[in-house]
């Protein structure tokens, strides 16, 4: 039963702010800006072509063909003609979009919870475990609900009651290999194009482990196939030659296109200079063999840097055989003078054909990318109509706030993306060499304003005796694509790399053409320190949103949130938004703050929003679901007006994309209260289905 | 009634109210999905509710004038935090116990025992 709430008079919120210590500042320090990294393996051919533009490259995606997964050569449509949940972003094409219309605007406020699952897999890393981050999407196939856990196991479960059908466990290490928390983005789902019934591994469910093994599992039994690698098994760290000292996990599940699996990696940020390079595998669903690699750095800079990995899901186009990649940023983040020469697939949407790895076009957002501005959430595919044509597009969400759109088969912008001169830093970093443009999209406006100076926020001035207002004066700050530098304490950055849009990426209404994008509106500033001054300014806390070595480049760095000595963040709220945009025009067509910032318990108004990390669903129904908020409270909206409908709360923030299907006639949302430390210390097990009451 | 008992009356409602506080502070500090469970903020909440609860016992027991006077102004102080945490902590029914308990204080101001004037006086 939803929480009975009533609204609070700012004024005295705002007071109580200033007794409380705000959430946000602390959120963010403590939060570990998503690093999953990827790393080796073999070259393809592929990579001389990919270090072309996407103009250069557009005549290879002129050509229509069959999907690599259709054996009958039919169109596949973009939208799914039936109700499909089946992997991360609910469908390949990343829209999360259902067209079940149950669940209306008028009917939502009814929804009640009608199932709860506690997975028991989860920690708060009190102990020596480390603790739980958990940002699966549960999955919808083959009537049945499958769920991966933070603790590497595989749940079915019974999409109407939640019951357990079978659980697999991978018996996988529970230790932070890579990343300082054990995290899961849950499961890939296969199915043959014929079934045959009996014969086992006809439909499979494919979760990956942070020691980088993959595992293949039967959909109706959960027996490992045997089939498959090493009897249901995939050692993905036996391709990791580059670097390989460093381990790889498998954290995000494979994206299934056809019979492929396209699987990327992560691994450890901002701790070293190099890292294992970012590899892209394709690899045989049914079998485990490799097919294609597909990388993003020269081979001689995947020799002295690394990274520039996929770590996020990635979203498909079967008509056109293309599958889009989110490519992230080269190592180290914070300084790049060991990689001055052009990567043009670093940080950017490379599209490749799904046969062979190939890159039919490619777009990089950031160049020479220093300030860890992964491309992080799948691009979501579109048709839509701007004046008056059709165009088969994409939007790529960003953490900058920026969505790009262009055309999916081409890469060629839908409204112009222009290149405008950046700043060049102050000269304090040496053997950087800072890319003199960047592009800016015209059209849709910036998420966040990245114009000017974020304002210092009155109240957390005032309370703290000045203490914004100094800091502010000690950070460099020259609009968007200021440098990291030596000097005073530091280059302010806005938005940061925790900020903007994380990997929920954005939802689409096909119907309406409206897309739905959450957004972080964060500030840190960052310094770098000489070999010397970093040992000496380093207090050892060695968290992430602190002191970062970069063991191996002549620079470590600090990243810290501008907040005061109270906690509360230095910059004026709103801390989170909720956006929705016209994509035949690039408008806003309303955009409102979301959820409440938390801390200590204490709620903050929900006027000022608070940060998001997750993102939302939308249904034909006209309603958007989202949860992604400090309070741990999940929500729907009209997707016309943006007015909130309804809430109930979780047990922790849900911090990917809701679930939405259909079973036995019935709709549901699913959402996964599992925590993520970059909004909070708040771990959950929780999946919680709800639906309206049964007539 | 007896006098006495009478003028405790309004410690004893504010008492009352400072265990009802107590109580749904720890409800909301123990059981899962009440939006502030296991945070610091309830736990707050709830020992200032128990404080009032020992400052309500405090008024009904002592009689010092100035004590008196000092404990009520600890309990208003007591009172209005902990009713403002309530807010903060979207726990309506603290809110509501602590206006239970302020219509207590406001009793035990007006049904008090005064001093008896000196018929010389």
């Amino acid at each position: 039963m939803p929480t009975p709430r009533f609204p609070l008079p700012r004024l005295v919120t705002a007071t109580a702010l200033m007794l409380s210590v705000t959430p946000l500042a602390a959120s963010a320090q403590e939060a570990p800006p998503e690093q999953e990294r990827a790393a080796s393996a073999a070259s393809t051919p592929t990579q001389e072509a990919a270090q072309t533009r996407a103009a250069e490259q557009a005549p290879n995606a002129q050509a229509k063909r069959p999907s690599a997964g259709d054996s009958t050569g039919q169109p596949i449509p973009l939208v799914p003609e039936t109700p499909t949940w089946d992997s991360f972003h609910g469908q390949l094409n990343a829209q999360k979009y259902s067209p079940l219309d149950q669940i209306t605007t008028d009917n939502v406020g009814q929804l009640e919870k009608v199932w709860e699952v506690h997975t028991g897999d989860v920690s708060d890393g009190s102990g020596e475990r480390p603790a739980t981050v958990w940002s699966a999407t549960p999955i919808f196939a083959n009537d049945t609900l499958y769920i991966g856990t933070p603790f590497y196991r595989i749940l079915a479960l019974d999409p109407a009651t939640g019951e357990q059908k079978w659980s697999f466990d991978t018996q996988s290490k529970l230790e932070a290999m890579t990343q300082p928390a054990l995290k899961n983005r849950g499961v890939a789902y296969w199915q043959a194009d014929d079934p045959v019934a009996g014969k086992p591994c006809q439909k499979i469910v494919y979760i990956g482990t942070m020691d980088a093994r993959l595992f293949a599992v039967d959909a109706d039994t959960g027996k490992a196939c045997k089939s498959f690698a090493d009897n249901g098994v995939l050692d993905i760290n036996q391709w990791n030659d580059t670097h390989a000292k460093w381990p790889l996990s498998v954290l995000q599940p494979p994206t299934v296109v056809g019979d492929h699996l396209i699987l990327g990696w992560a691994g450890k940020d901002w701790a070293f200079e190099q890292a294992p390079p970012g590899t892209v595998f394709s690899i045989n669903a049914r079998t485990g063999e490799r097919e294609w690699t597909f990388q993003a750095l020269s081979d001689a800079m995947r020799e002295k840097s690394g990274t520039a990995n996929v770590w996020t899901q990635m979203s498909a186009d079967e008509e056109h055989g293309l599958v889009y990649l989110p490519v992230s940023s080269p190592s180290p983040n914070y300084w790049g003078g060991n990689r001055t020469e052009k990567a043009p697939l670093a940080t950017s949407t490379t599209a490749l054909d799904v046969d062979t790895g190939k890159v039919v076009w490619s777009r990089q957002w950031v160049h020479h990318d220093v300030w860890d501005y992964d491309i992080n959430a799948a691009p979501t595919l579109m048709d839509i109509t701007v004046d008056g044509e059709e165009i088969p597009a994409l939007i790529q969400s960003t953490k900058q706030g920026f969505l790009f759109v262009v055309n999916r088969l081409t890469g060629e912008d839908v409204w112009p993306i222009e290149e405008r001169p950046v700043p060049q830093g102050d000269g304090s970093v040496e053997g950087e060499t800072y890319a003199p443009t960047q592009p800016f999209p015209t059209k849709p406006a910036p998420l966040l304003d990245q114009t000017e100076k974020p304002k210092v926020w009155w109240l957390a001035d005032a309370v703290s005796g000045g203490e914004c207002s100094a800091l502010w004066d000690e950070l460099r700050y020259e609009g968007m694509y200021t440098p990291p530098t030596t000097q005073g304490e530091g280059a302010l950055t806005f938005p940061d790399s925790a900020g903007g849009v994380q990997w929920g990426g954005v939802a689409f209404d096909p119907q309406s053409q409206t897309a739905i994008v959450n957004t972080s509106r964060l500030v840190q500033y960052v310094k770098l320190y000489d070999r010397e001054a970093y040992e000496k300014a380093n207090s050892g806390s060695g968290n992430e949103s602190g002191f970062a070595p970069q063991t191996g480049a002549p620079y470590g760095l600090r990243l810290e949130v501008a907040r005061n000595w109270l906690g509360m963040p230095c910059w004026e709220p709103p801390y989170g938004e909720l956006v929705a945009l016209d994509m035949t025009t690039g408008d806003v067509k309303w955009r409102r703050p979301v959820g409440a910032s938390q801390q200590y318990g204490f709620f903050m108004p929900e006027s000022w929003g608070s940060p998001t990390i997750g993102g939302p669903a939308v249904t034909a129904g006209g309603v958007v679901f989202i949860g992604a908020s400090m309070d741990a409270r999940v929500r729907a909206y009209s997707l016309e007006s943006g007015k909130e409908l309804w809430s109930d709360q979780a047990q922790a923030p849900s911090v990917s994309n809701p679930a939405v299907y259909e079973y036995q006639g019935r709709e549901y949302v699913v959402f996964i209260g599992g925590g993520n430390t970059i909004l909070k210390q708040q771990v959950g097990d929780q999946v919680v289905a709800y639906a309206l009451p049964e007539e | 009634m007896s006098q006495s008992h009478s003028s405790r009356i309004g410690a004893i409602l504010l008492l009352l109210a400072s265990l009802a506080g107590l109580a749904i502070a720890l409800y909301a500090y123990s059981t899962p999905l009440t939006g502030v469970n296991g945070t610091l903020g309830a736990l707050l909440t709830a020992v200032a509710c128990g404080v009032l609860a020992v400052l309500a016992l405090g008024l009904a027991a002592l009689r010092g004038r100035a004590t008196r006077i000092l404990l009520r102004v600890l309990t208003l102080l007591g009172l209005a935090g902990t009713a403002f945490a309530g807010l903060l902590l979207h726990q309506v029914w603290i809110v509501v116990a602590m206006g239970v308990g302020l219509v207590g204080l406001i009793v035990d101001m007006l049904r008090s025992p005064r001093p008896t004037r000196s018929a010389h006086a």
